[in-house]
């Protein structure tokens, strides 16, 4: 129902390979360096805790304001991107 | 309460789904999301307990409603409580439009003993509580009865006689007519 963005059209249109986790949608410089500093350094291993809460957008986006300052706008937009690129791919 | 941070991840589990949340694995990195979540829940306290104890709170609070109310009413019961005897005339109020104050006179048979006290009421609830969804439009206007009653020159049971012997000798005049003579008539 939303437009999405730009990222996330790049984001979900190839296998996220190595990308960092700034290329996610939702995720600028400083929630990019917050999740670093946790672990999560490559989109993948936000993908591994997506995979982990079973691809629920809800949980997921709880988890992610919980982790880091994420605001609802960001979160959702992540968790969307994610769950379409799981759609596309997995 | 026991705190959930020391529970190991299988009681964790079972208090999520036992709160019906949706979980996946609870390892470390979920582990603490997912405390945070039952401790939401029990706050809330509503999800984990079944459904059926408020809608027995919901019956009880209908009764007890009704039976609260019934001691402004015992006022109004005036000549309407002095005859209805009986459930016949609760059936009979079927026929007129005056159906909720015949289910409202006749829930009041017990109430003319009021001086004994509530308990042949009590009694009789749950017999006459069908009779309750007619009596619930009757918390709206409570003022009405008490003002139609002070106007009835003529007992109520009487005029449901009356217009139940117009009604039968109506129908035996129909009846006697010829069929096309009966139709015009209806035009």
């Amino acid at each position: 129902m939303s437009t999405t963005s730009q990222k996330h059209r790049n984001f979900v249109s190839e296998p996220m390979a190595d990308k960092p986790v700034t290329a996610l949608a939702g995720i600028g410089d400083r929630l990019g360096h917050s999740l670093t500093e946790q672990g999560y350094d490559k989109a993948y291993v936000v993908l591994g805790q997506f995979l982990l809460l079973r691809k629920d957008t809800e949980l997921f986006c709880y988890w992610l304001k919980d982790v880091t300052a994420a605001n609802s706008k960001q979160a959702d937009d992540c968790a969307q991107c994610l769950k379409d690129w799981c759609d596309a791919f997995l | 309460m026991a705190s959930l941070d020391n529970k190991s991840p299988q009681e964790i589990s079972d208090l999520l789904d036992e709160y019906g949340i949706k979980h996946g694995p609870v390892v470390g990195t979920t582990k603490s999301l997912y405390v945070k979540k039952l401790k939401e829940a029990m706050a809330k306290g509503k999800k984990a307990k079944p459904s059926s104890d408020k809608t027995y709170y919901r019956e009880e609070e209908e009764e007890v409603t009704y039976v609260y109310r019934t001691p402004s009413k015992s006022e109004t019961s005036g000549d309407g409580g002095s005859y209805m005897r009986s459930r016949r005339e609760w059936a009979e109020g079927e026929y007129g439009h005056d159906t909720s104050y015949s289910s409202y006179s006749s829930s009041r048979p017990e109430y003319k003993g009021r001086d004994l006290v509530d308990e042949p009421y009590m009694y009789d609830t749950p017999s006459t509580y069908s009779s309750n969804s007619y009596a619930k439009p009757m918390k709206s206007e409570p003022e009405k009865p008490k003002a139609q009653k002070s106007s009835r020159l003529i007992p109520l049971w009487l005029q449901f006689v009356f217009f139940l012997l117009l009604a039968a000798f109506l129908y035996l005049v129909f009846s006697n007519m010829e069929a096309n003579e009966a139709i015009k008539g209806i035009v």
